[in-house]
């Protein structure tokens, strides 16, 4: 019998290079992409199945050093490496997006040292001004250009909606996944879901979306444990993938919400049908996706700035998230030379001061080494908040 | 730390003092502006994109990068970085931005009175905080964490960049130049209302044009530097470019000085003369200087290496004819996407995809014939050093250049150790001779 | 455990697994110190544990099922399978400064491959800002350059007294350190100014951290460094402000264990509930334990 579900998930995880394959025999292309920024909805639209990409923890780079300093994103690096290393040559090819600097730097590097048939980097604004919006949807349809070569296909108005339609489906349904963590204590583990999410994330969209009706049934119908009270933990970060550091962050705690890339933030919202895709698409993923590169500003063009408000304007939308969820704590957790994200850790600690909940910076350098020191620093912030 | 020796030993353009001099006099005048009550902005360098546009609404500019350069060489930036420690700022951000967080800090423990301890007069409390995407991540994160300190508007100006092939797409220059323009636009308006004044259009008009002739003629002195022996060494640049990279002071008086620079290096030309006594050697140097160590270059010239061109980041824009376009917005726009995107075309057919700044220096070599590259990654700089590790493969593999890489930072200057540079000469030179013979025999023609 | 315990009766133990130093602390039920051994940690830190908890109970004139809690803490805190609970050594160190220095408000631990910075209200550990990656901010920072001197660690305060005028030691990274000592010898310096120099070094570079926490008097130094008495004087330079030394600065972590032991057995006492204990046996800890 076919796995459903959690166990479907852990075997997606376990298997991703095999399910991509299985995809390619079923003659569809494979497209990798290492940042949630890019639109997956046009993936969809032309039948193209998306898989993300990864750093890996447990490798030591070593092709990587010919090409990018050590003072690096280790988890661009990684995913770099693993790349030289022609871990990712079952792909058709990469999308990636110039949502950060390692990323932007890296796709050159990944363009010039490796052989993919296809290869597209999508420009994106700093800012979520109008003309923003509009330079972005520009790029994406650059974007449409080059995977209607690649495919064969041609996006239609048809198509575009349809992929539109199921990815919001997706949206509500990972919404709905974390419904599932309010409950104490929760009936899924963050563990669990980072690896629901990141099944979903190399699957087409039907295929995840199935996925994930299956996990909120099976996940609805555990009986509730009365377990010992665990802190309730909120995680912020750019992104975590990796089990080992979930199985840190949880071995003494419950994650409950993770404000990252491996979970809700790709999910928040949904994208408008009204008008022109490709803007409907911009604007969604410039002005939905809370990650620090974007620069967000409390007010249009403001004359006269106030700190508190631009902190609420920031990060307002995690307010209800912490009485919803009953968040007890707050791990801001970051890989070394992170910068978007690091250089907000004093302000984002500032707004969970200002909601009275206790929050700790953990830095640690992707790679095995530093899941012993994470642990030790998850410990003792749980000690102080016990 | 420097080497010590104090002897001078390359052969300095005249022309170039009288630019140099523009930095600190225009700090004077701008300092005398402050205290006489006219508005400060912050600005990051933002490649002549924000700069016309403060400068016709006659607003004063400091630049944090060029402070946190100042406080280092001072040798005061510690307390500063202790302090951005202390407040809570991950330490492997960009140093210029941690001194500059302890800056702001101490700023405003004493009510937006400059620290009595900080060099030149200290920054003054600004009116708001111009930063900008273009070059990294850091540049518009920094001034949005000031929001911390000072309370005041931050404007981030966009920056285009998409990747070279995507480039070639139908329509990517124009969206490009759309987006730019009515960015500047909206610009223009926050500006207005914050200091209360509406835009002199005739007089951007003129700021642009004069704007965009410096930089032509700082790029035909540039182009000058091709001849052999080079008449002009890269510390000149570097002390003559920041009245054009700036726009600093009155651009009539930079044009002309620009135009005596032109003529004297112009001069060397014709009547053969180097830069240093004997030029053996000819490299190119990437990306940012070590401003506080510059005398290692007299000592390398001393063993006839000549440095001949340099950092792209803060070379001109290879000029263009905008004389049709009619609103200065947009004259702005195109100008400053040059800087970029000029060589993208170039780039493609090369087939070097890496970055406009990568492929900027396989033109630099070829074209100005030089036997090496001198790289200088800076620890807690990535913009400036992430593109370098490829650098040198590509330019060993295509042209047969050899790269001599030496560390430093931007901040915390002794991981810069020229003795250890110095150490390494004389294997690279053999190097660069090894690679000249190389060269011949594959049929290049240096 | 018998029915109707008496908490008098009770022995409570704690073990630090540091990375370089292994100590075991046993306390009675009014927190009297019965035994306290300290010894190299090694590589075989998972076999050791169990030959220093013999040692302490001998020291005690204890057998082990004397021992109500025993909760282990330190770096190897996983590897000790007779212990009932682990707890990480920034909340025990909390707890044994505490106990030793009731007015204490910030604690400065500089061990030998680590520095840690608690601030801690009434025994409790509240935040905490922690230094395990950089060689320079912790004891192995004076190990290598008093190595490099041909100097052995213990002698480098006495030296450091007869200090007249320190050398400015730039660098942050250890390597670059020990070469701009060499500079300042090969310049004539003297090697007391020299290792003044590097105290005053490592002191701002452990100021920095516990300035992330605010420093709020008392402030306690705790850690192996802590017995280097040019430190104490440097840090507390650093700090600007006086500093309070334990006795024994190498033992507050592994008594500050067994006070969250006799902590927990009093809790449990109190609710009615057993003293549930693994049966415990010492025995070497392999990987499948």
């Amino acid at each position: 019998m076919a796995a459903k579900g959690l166990s479907r998930a852990k075997e997606v995880c376990s298997q991703r290079p095999a399910v991509a394959k299985g995809a390619t025999a079923r003659g569809k292309k494979v497209i990798g992409y290492p940042c949630v920024y890019v639109p997956l909805e046009l993936l969809a639209a032309l039948d193209i199945v998306p898989y993300r990409l990864y750093g890996e923890m447990r490798e030591p780079v070593t092709e990587a050093d010919r090409v990018l300093p050590a003072s690096f994103c280790p988890i661009m690096r990684s995913c770099l490496d693993c790349a030289l290393k022609g871990r990712h040559d079952f792909l058709d090819g990469v999308i990636t997006i110039h949502s950060s600097d390692p990323q932007e730097k890296t796709a050159r590097i990944w363009q010039s040292y490796t052989t993919l048939p296809y290869f597209h980097f999508v420009d994106m604004p700093g800012t979520t001004r109008p003309e923003a919006v509009d330079y972005f949807a520009s790029q994406l349809k650059g974007l449409v250009t080059t995977l209607e070569s690649l495919s064969g296909k041609k996006l239609s108005a048809d198509n575009i909606t349809k992929a539109i339609n199921a990815y919001n489906h997706q949206r509500s349904l990972v919404q709905s996944l974390f419904q599932l963590t309010r409950p104490s204590p929760p009936l899924l583990t963050g563990t669990e879901i980072v690896q629901v999410i990141k099944a979903v994330m190399s699957l087409p969209v039907d295929e995840g979306n199935q996925l994930l009706t299956e996990v909120i049934e099976e996940a609805k119908a555990r009986k509730q444990k009365s377990e010992a009270q665990r802190a309730r933990l909120l995680l912020w970060g750019s992104t975590t993938d990796d089990a080992e550091v979930m199985a840190v962050l949880e071995s003494n705690a419950n994650v409950v919400f993770l404000e990252d890339c491996g979970g809700y933030r790709p999910y928040r919202g949904k994208v408008s049908t009204a008008g022109d895709a490709l803007t409907a698409l911009a604007r969604h993923y410039l002005t939905e996706i809370t990650c620090a590169r974007t620069f967000i500003q409390n007010v249009a063009a403001p004359t006269k700035k106030d700190y508190h408000k631009d902190l609420h304007a920031r990060y307002g939308y995690l307010k209800s998230v912490i009485t919803d969820w009953k968040v007890d704590g707050v791990v801001l957790l970051l890989v070394r030379y992170c910068d978007p994200f690091a250089f907000e850790v004093p302000a984002v600690k500032d707004y969970f001061a200002s909601l009275g909940v206790p929050a700790t910076y953990i830095e640690y350098d992707y790679t095995e080494g530093s899941l012993a020191p994470m642990r030790t620093r998850v410990e003792a912030f749980l000690e102080t908040i016990g | 730390m420097s080497t010590g020796e104090k002897k001078r030993v390359i052969n300095r353009v005249k022309a170039m003092y009288p630019l140099r001099a523009k930095v600190d006099e225009s700090y004077l005048r701008s300092q005398e502006a402050i205290k006489a009550g006219k508005p400060t902005v912050w600005a990051m360098l933002n490649f002549c994109y924000g700069d016309p546009i403060l400068k016709a609404m006659d607003i004063e500019v400091v630049y944090p990068e060029n402070y946190g350069a100042a406080l280092a060489a001072a040798g005061v930036a510690r307390g500063y970085l202790d302090r951005a420690d202390a407040e809570g700022f991950p330490t492997h951000l960009c140093g210029y931005s941690r001194a500059n967080f302890g800056y702001a800090a101490r700023l405003m423990e004493l009510g937006g009175e400059p620290p009595p301890e900080a060099p030149m007069g200290g920054m003054p409390k600004p009116l708001f905080l111009l930063s900008s995407v273009a070059v990294c991540d850091a540049r518009y994160k920094w001034f949005q964490a000031l929001g911390r300190y000072l309370d005041v508007p931050v404007w981030t100006l966009e920056a285009p960049l998409p990747g070279i092939r995507e480039f070639q797409l139908e329509g990517c220059y124009e969206e490009m130049v759309k987006l730019s323009v009515s960015h500047l636009r909206d610009f223009v308006t926050f500006v207005e209302k914050a200091v209360g004044r509406k835009m002199d259009w005739d007089r951007l008009d003129e700021i642009v044009n004069l704007m965009m002739e410096i930089n032509r003629v700082s790029h035909e002195v540039n182009e000058l530097r091709k001849a052999k022996p080079c008449p002009m060494h890269s510390r000149d640049f570097w002390s003559a470019m920041p009245p054009a990279l700036f726009l600093l002071g009155d651009l009539k008086e930079s044009l002309q000085l620009y135009k005596n620079l032109y003529d004297e290096v112009a001069e060397r030309v014709e009547n053969g003369i180097s830069a240093i006594p004997e030029e053996k050697y000819r490299l190119v140097f990437a990306e940012l200087p070590p401003w506080h160590s510059l005398d290692l270059f007299d000592r390398l010239a001393e063993r006839g290496w000549n440095f001949v061109i340099e950092s792209f980041g803060y070379h001109p824009p290879p000029p263009v004819d905008l004389s049709h376009v009619k609103d200065p917005l947009e004259r702005i726009a195109r100008y400053s996407l040059q800087r970029m995107v000029a060589n993208y075309r170039d780039a493609l057919q090369k087939n070097v995809v890496a970055g406009a700044d990568v492929y900027i220096y396989l033109k630099y070599v070829s074209e100005w014939k030089c036997d090496g590259a001198f790289l200088h990654p800076l620890v807690s700089c990535r913009s400036a050093s992430t593109h370098l590790p490829h650098l040198a493969n590509i330019l060993m593999e295509r042209l047969k250049v050899p790269s001599l890489i030496v560390e430093g930072d931007i901040v915390d200057l002794r991981l810069f150790n020229p003795q250890d540079a110095l150490q390494r000469t004389e294997p690279f030179e053999e190097a660069m001779e090894h690679y000249r013979r190389v060269r011949r025999e594959l049929g290049f023609d240096w | 455990m018998a029915e109707g315990v008496h908490l008098g009766d009770l022995f409570f133990a704690g073990i630090d697994i540091g990375s370089t130093m292994t100590k075991a602390v046993i306390i009675n039920a009014e927190g009297n110190i019965a035994a306290a051994i300290k010894g190299p940690t090694g590589a075989e830190h998972r076999h050791l544990a169990n030959d220093v908890m013999l040692k302490a109970l001998d020291g005690a004139g204890l057998k082990l099922e004397d021992v109500a809690c025993i909760i282990a803490t330190g770096y190897g805190r996983f590897n000790v399978p007779f212990a009932d609970e682990h707890i990480t050594e920034l909340s025990c160190h909390a707890k044994g400064v505490c106990h030793l220095f009731p007015g204490a408000r910030t604690v400065v631990d500089i061990g030998g491959q680590d520095a840690k910075c608690l601030k801690v209200r009434e025994g409790r550990l509240i935040d905490f800002a922690m230094n395990d990656k950089c060689a320079a901010g912790t004891g192995r920072f004076l190990e290598l350059t008093a190595q490099s001197l041909g100097i052995k660690v213990e002698d480098l305060a006495a030296l450091s007294e007869k200090a007249t005028s320190p050398v400015e030691i730039s660098n942050m990274c250890t390597i670059f350190a020990q070469q701009e000592v060499v500079m300042h010898l090969s310049q004539g310096k003297r090697i007391e100014d020299i290792i003044a120099g590097l105290h005053r070094a490592l002191a701002e570079r452990v100021a920095a951290l516990a300035r992330r926490l605010g420093v709020e008097p008392e402030v306690v130094l705790t850690g192996g460094v802590a017995k280097n008495a040019g430190m104490v004087l440097a840090m507390g330079q650093s700090l600007d402000c006086e500093l309070l030394v334990p006795e024994e600065p190498l033992l507050t972590g592994a008594l500050g264990a067994a006070l969250l032991a006799r902590e927990r057995t009093i809790r449990l006492l109190a609710e009615g509930k057993p003293l549930e204990r693994k049966p415990r046996r010492l025995e070497k800890a392999t990987f499948y334990s």
